[in-house]
């Protein structure tokens, strides 16, 4: 059988089907009609995504100042070269993606788990290159800090890119929620690179990466009992 | 003027408060959405509220639309989002002999191109959700690949890779259905 065949056999499906109810239709258009007021289209996705990349910068940035910049103090100028272009890509991208999730029907730039495990990757490829001091001394007792330090930042940079989007709308909630956790994550890890002086490769490779998925995670988890709830209201009796 | 610079002007004036361009936007799409949900095994009556619903939300997020940008993957990417609300709210018992009373006629005894529409309703009753719903809008609604993606959230290869998947099932199963029906040789 053709392709040709079965697109024919679906637009005859297709048309068997009853028509919508033109009572229905007035009714609707009526209600839209009389309620018609003008709104505010949302700004043009450059500016949401710049205003987005901003806010997570100047949270990151301002952060590490509060607690001392004491590991870009101590990095080399070609430490400085790797790091922070492969983060402000990564931020740039995250940014766009936040934006593109807060308007139905827009191009995403990458899918958020595709963001997640690559930004991962591209940090860890990064570290990995520079820094080769293999020692552990504590491991856990510093990683908890840093991880700590990272996810509080988020916090802050969450609300920053949750007011720039607030008069978006997620048509996949779980999605966006974790590209904004990605994203304020994203700007935990730009902090701990300015703050934290501990260079040791598996330290910054695996607490200070880790801020990105866990705080990715706890942005979906956000999402999903921002969701429930919502839904909850919306619900009958 | 074009079908799509048409409704890309209704929805602008429509952010502008254009009562006439709302009713316009109403008419026009209404039964193309009504369609994307019958053709997903949604019962008539369900598919009139989610029609409603639509429209709703529609209304309450109408400010997201930017203008310039395509009318339908905006408009189906909010049904998408109220059908599978509507999913998690609806009792799956319910829905089910919902889908028996409702659903696709197929009659017992069809012939030819009749027969075959039926096949074709059980073949989409069983394709998985995100196959059919690929299917529907290229097919049905008429939208382009690039569209179809920036509605359901993905990339245009994967809408690809979905319509071709769905094809391949579709015509094992049309295909089947005719050597089954096809008159064998041999005693009567």
């Amino acid at each position: 059988m053709k392709d040709q065949e079965i697109d024919n056999l679906l637009k005859r499906a297709a048309g068997a089907q009853p028509e919508v109810d033109a009572a229905l239709v007035d009714g609707v258009a009526r209600s839209l009609g009389s309620s018609a007021r003008p709104v505010r289209p949302l700004p043009p996705a450059w500016l949401l995504g710049g205003a987005l990349v901003l806010v997570c910068v100047s949270m990151a940035v301002a952060g590490a100042m509060i607690l001392g910049p004491f590991g870009f103090r101590k990095m080399s100028a070609v430490d400085m070269a790797a790091i922070f272009p492969v983060l402000g890509l990564l931020i740039w991208v995250a940014s766009a993606l936040c934006a593109a999730e807060a308007v139905p029907g827009s191009p995403r730039p990458v899918a958020p788990w595709v963001l997640g495990v690559c930004g991962c990757l591209a940090l860890a490829a990064v570290f990995g290159l520079l820094f080769h001091d293999y020692g552990t001394e504590s491991f856990v007792a510093q990683g908890i800090r840093c991880l700590t330090a990272g996810l509080v930042q988020a916090v802050p940079a969450s609300a920053g890119t949750w007011w720039v989007l607030r008069r978006g709308f997620a048509v996949n909630s779980l999605a966006a929620g974790f590209a904004q956790g990605a994203l304020a994550g994203l700007a935990g890890v730009t902090m701990l690179e300015i703050h934290c002086p501990n260079f040791e490769t598996w330290h910054v490779i695996v607490w200070h990466i880790s801020v990105l998925p866990v705080s990715g995670a706890l942005g979906m988890v956000v999402a999903w009992i921002g969701a429930h709830r919502s839904r909850g209201r919306a619900a009958p009796g | 003027m074009d079908s799509d610079s048409d409704l890309t002007f209704l929805m602008a004036r429509y952010q502008l408060g254009d009562s006439g361009a709302a009713a316009a936007l109403v008419h026009r799409l209404s039964p193309q959405l009504h369609r994307f949900f019958l053709m997903q095994y949604i019962s008539r009556r369900h598919a009139d509220d989610l029609l409603q619903e639509t429209w709703l939300r529609i209304h309450q997020v109408r400010h997201t639309y930017r203008r310039g940008q395509p009318v339908l993957p905006w408009l189906y990417a909010i049904a998408r989002n109220v059908r599978v609300d509507h999913y998690r709210k609806a009792h799956r018992a319910e829905s089910r002999e919902e889908r028996l009373e409702e659903g696709f006629d197929i009659p017992q005894a069809a012939q030819g191109d009749m027969a075959q529409e039926a096949e074709l309703g059980r073949l989409l009753a069983g394709l998985p959700e995100s196959q059919r719903e690929v299917i529907v809008m290229l097919k049905v609604s008429g939208m382009s690949l690039d569209e179809v993606a920036r509605a359901t959230s993905s990339s245009v290869g994967s809408v690809k890779q979905k319509a071709h998947r769905a094809y391949e099932t579709l015509r094992k199963g049309l295909a089947g259905m005719r050597t089954a029906s096809a008159p064998r040789g041999g005693l009567a």
